[in-house]
């Protein structure tokens, strides 16, 4: 005869944990944790997304696209000066 | 919050104090004033085998409210006698401080940078005229007014016997030219005394 208890889940907690696919740990632009965000944002996580370039060089998204902005002859990698194309 | 040019600067000083040129005394960054992060002392040791050896070169360090996206404002507050940096107003004629700025670069590059412009100077792109005519020219007696200004404003060692230039300079005194100004005009004029009185009293 089986003695199993019975247990009823009345409710429970998930708990996640996520963190950014990245080559290095700080945003070579503004030097604030790829896990954090840039200093414009202050909710990490899509709003604030890291984006690479073909050079794999990766930065805050929205660092890389001031940095663009600021540049009107070429639109260079800031790491490597290859010249800037987003990578898929 | 603080906005980002004041909150890399505070994360970069910290990268300079704790890198290994500044344990090695080579290169150094100071607060000038606590509640103003975007004017601070920069400092660099004139490195070895060059006229600069030894000195210890004071920078006046200006942060803009764009960067990183714009460079540093960067000038010598020491004197130099160098053919890519102003003798008189001490401004830099370095790449990476104009067009070829990147915004991955930091205060610790810009230093290192400049180190090195003292090492390699690049006399077809001049910031001082007159210094890159006789780098071009007379290399020896470059290399001599170099040292001479070294020692005299950065208190790079006594290495040469400066006899026959403080006695040119002694005699512009006499006539009542301020030291600053006769070591200008003695540098100018490739240490003629006479051309030196010429360019002063004409």
């Amino acid at each position: 005869m089986s003695t199993g208890l019975k247990v009823k889940i009345k409710s429970w907690n998930g708990v996640g944990f996520w963190k950014w696919m990245t080559n290095d740990t700080d945003c070579g632009i503004c030097r604030l944790p790829f896990d954090g965000c840039c200093p414009d944002c202050r909710i990490p996580g899509d709003d604030c997304p890291i984006v690479s370039g073909q050079c794999r060089h990766q930065f805050h998204m929205h660092c890389i696209l001031k940095w663009l902005q600021t540049q009107q002859m070429k639109q260079q990698c800031p790491m490597c000066r290859r010249d800037w194309q987003f990578s898929d | 919050m603080a906005s980002l040019h004041i909150t890399r600067v505070k994360r970069e000083f910290r990268e300079v104090v704790s890198s290994e040129e500044a344990q090695k005394s080579q290169i150094k960054i100071e607060i000038i004033d606590e509640s103003d992060l975007t004017k601070l002392k920069g400092t660099v040791i004139g490195p070895p085998d060059t006229p600069f050896e030894g000195g210890t070169y004071i920078l006046d360090i200006r942060i803009p409210d764009t960067y990183p996206f714009n460079p540093p404002k960067v000038k010598f507050v020491t004197k130099i006698w160098h053919p890519n940096i102003s003798s008189v107003t001490g401004a830099i004629c370095l790449d990476i401080l104009k067009d070829q700025w990147a915004a991955a670069m930091t205060l610790r590059t810009v230093l290192l940078s400049i180190q090195a412009l003292l090492q390699a100077a690049e006399p077809d792109d001049p910031q001082d005229a007159v210094v890159a005519k006789q780098y071009k020219g007379d290399p020896e007696l470059y290399r001599k007014t170099a040292k001479h200004w070294a020692q005299t404003y950065a208190g790079a060692p006594k290495t040469t016997d400066d006899a026959e230039i403080s006695a040119k300079i002694d005699t512009l005194l006499q006539m009542g030219i301020t030291e600053t100004k006769a070591r200008e005009a003695l540098s100018t004029h490739s240490w003629n005394l006479e051309a030196a009185v010429d360019s002063l009293f004409t």
